[in-house]
């Protein structure tokens, strides 16, 4: 089975853009990644758009913005997990001999589309008695502090680190660094959590080339990266209420990937991660091996986690600096691995980045742990 | 409030889910596997622990333990804050996710003991009250 590269990768500024839509921005960031890439658009054979809220045949309007429509195109919808799903069929289009050339596109105007909280499916049991995602998160910080012992400031220095990796990232939502009593002091959303503990409200898109190995050497790319494993899984339903200060569904995604990408935890140089809130980084890291169990606060108070430190975690400024378009998320995480790797990465770049993962968790269901994850791992 | 001067048949919120008996009581509606006894909320079709067909929908008990809450500060129109919401473990193995009402968000631990109460959840489009679920403090125990 061949191995699948990516050759070309593009993205918009992530933000708010009261003059575009969804199809506008992901057109953006699709020229971009196939004049990255050098291919000729005619040679690409499929494409995959993931987002959420966009509505009927959101690729398909993409597509035709740049000339392309005619190709066979499918739009997926797995939550905040929709553009790294994306990236995963467009990969398993190629792995299975179908294609050489797909194009991944994630995108999400999502400041037309709602305010305030996210929240499950109205139909969901927990969103009846009114569940929303920050308080969700909010719970397992409030668990997660009464086990490990970790304190408010060590959750707020999450954010703090993360919108100073999003200051050096000129295509970020948030462009200005924060203390850690500016988000003790920011608006509560749901206890402990506060409104800089949360990803906010963001529009922007991103994609990605992919090829086949036959492809990259007909076209002698060498600016391409090894796209290792693109691992999808669903949660597992709970027989017995079990911890929500670990996540299990998060360990089997990345159990999955590094198999497949024949390495381990200490084998990655850097990661994104899926922070929608403080505590899911927290919880995103330990889960996927990278820290051990309760230990990931302290490590980012010694700066462990910052571009420079032992292993730099969401050097994009992550979901709380960078900015979180539902769709548009997992695709841009790739972008950040790619650009990095290549060493393009400008004023955050990581010295010596040679393995990069990238991980996205979305939805709530009830009764489930949670509803999508993927674990990406790129090599150089 | 209590369901005792309801004059007409009380309306669940959600009844696949929750049940207001006739007298005023509510009762949680999920699964149990007659083939390896895993207990499940909402109702399912199948279990996951062996992937039986052969479910029963079971009534579960009133009372549970907090295993976590907040004070939910945003949410959406339907629900206006503050609110507690918490995740509240029953007897029978399950977690609910629940609103705590009848007492102070301070006063809110983990831990504590909680029972369901019966409690209005809006209206129906003809008007009727909705009735859903909260858990209150256990009467007399809330301060464990």
């Amino acid at each position: 089975m061949t191995t699948v590269h990516l050759i070309g990768v593009g993205m918009t500024r992530f933000g708010k853009h009261p003059d575009r839509d969804a199809a506008d921005l992901g057109a953006e960031a699709l020229l971009e990644a196939i004049a990255d890439s050098g291919i000729d658009p005619r040679a690409i054979e499929g494409a995959y758009c993931g987002h959420v809220f966009q509505g009927m045949v959101t690729g398909q309007r993409i597509l035709a913005q740049v000339g392309m429509a005619g190709l066979p195109l499918s739009n997926v919808e797995n939550a905040c997990s929709s553009g790294a799903t994306a990236i995963r069929e467009a990969s398993l289009a190629i792995r299975a001999g179908e294609h050489d050339v797909v194009a991944a596109i994630g995108t999400e105007h999502l400041t037309t589309r709602f305010t305030g909280a996210l929240t499950p499916d109205p139909s969901d049991p927990e969103a009846a008695v009114g569940a929303t995602m920050p308080a969700v998160y909010a719970m397992r910080a409030r668990r997660y502090m009464e086990e490990f012992g970790m304190t408010r400031e060590q959750l707020a220095l999450v954010a703090v680190k993360n919108r100073r990796h999003a200051a050096a990232n000129p295509l970020a939502h948030f462009r200005k660094e924060i203390t850690v009593e500016e988000v003790l002091e920011s608006r509560p959303i749901a206890d402990p959590l506060n409104v800089f503990d949360c990803s906010p409200v963001t529009d922007g898109a991103a994609a990605a080339i992919l090829v086949s190995d036959r492809m990259l050497k007909r076209l002698g790319n060498g600016r391409a990266v090894r796209l290792a494993a693109s691992s999808l899984f669903t949660g597992s339903v709970d027989t017995e209420p079990t911890s929500m200060t670990f996540e299990p569904l998060t360990r089997k995604t990345a159990e999955a990937a590094y198999e497949r990408a024949g390495i381990g935890p200490e084998d990655v140089g850097f990661a994104e991660v899926h922070d929608c809130f403080t505590i899911a980084e927290v919880l995103r890291v330990e889960g996927l091996g990278l820290f051990g169990q309760g230990e990931y606060p302290a490590a980012v108070e010694r700066g462990e986690a910052d571009i420079g430190g032992r292993l730099p975690i969401n050097p994009s400024g992550g979901l709380l600096g960078k900015g979180h378009p539902l769709g548009g998320t997992g695709v841009a995480q790739v972008v950040e691995l790619v650009r990095q790797l290549r060493g393009e990465a400008g004023e955050r770049q990581i010295e010596g980045a040679r393995v990069g993962l990238a991980h996205c968790r979305g939805g709530k269901a009830v009764g489930i742990e949670g509803a999508a994850c993927t674990v990406q791992v790129l090599v150089r | 409030m209590t369901v005792t001067d309801q004059t007409s048949a009380p309306i669940s919120f959600r009844p696949r889910e929750f049940e207001v008996l006739a007298d005023g009581t509510g009762r949680l509606l999920g699964s149990r596997c007659r083939g390896c006894g895993a207990p499940f909320f909402p109702v399912r079709a199948a279990c996951s622990g062996c992937l039986g067909t052969d479910l029963e929908t079971i009534r579960f008990s009133t009372t549970g333990t907090l295993y976590t809450f907040s004070v939910v500060r945003q949410s959406t129109p339907a629900f206006p804050v503050p609110y507690v919401l918490g995740y509240v473990d029953l007897p029978e193995g399950v977690r609910i996710m629940s609103q705590i009402s009848g007492c102070e968000p301070d006063d809110v631990k983990i831990g504590m003991d909680l029972e369901l109460a019966v409690e209005e959840f809006g209206t129906s489009p003809e008007g009727a009250p909705l009735l859903g679920y909260r858990f209150r403090p256990m009467a007399g125990r809330g301060d464990r």
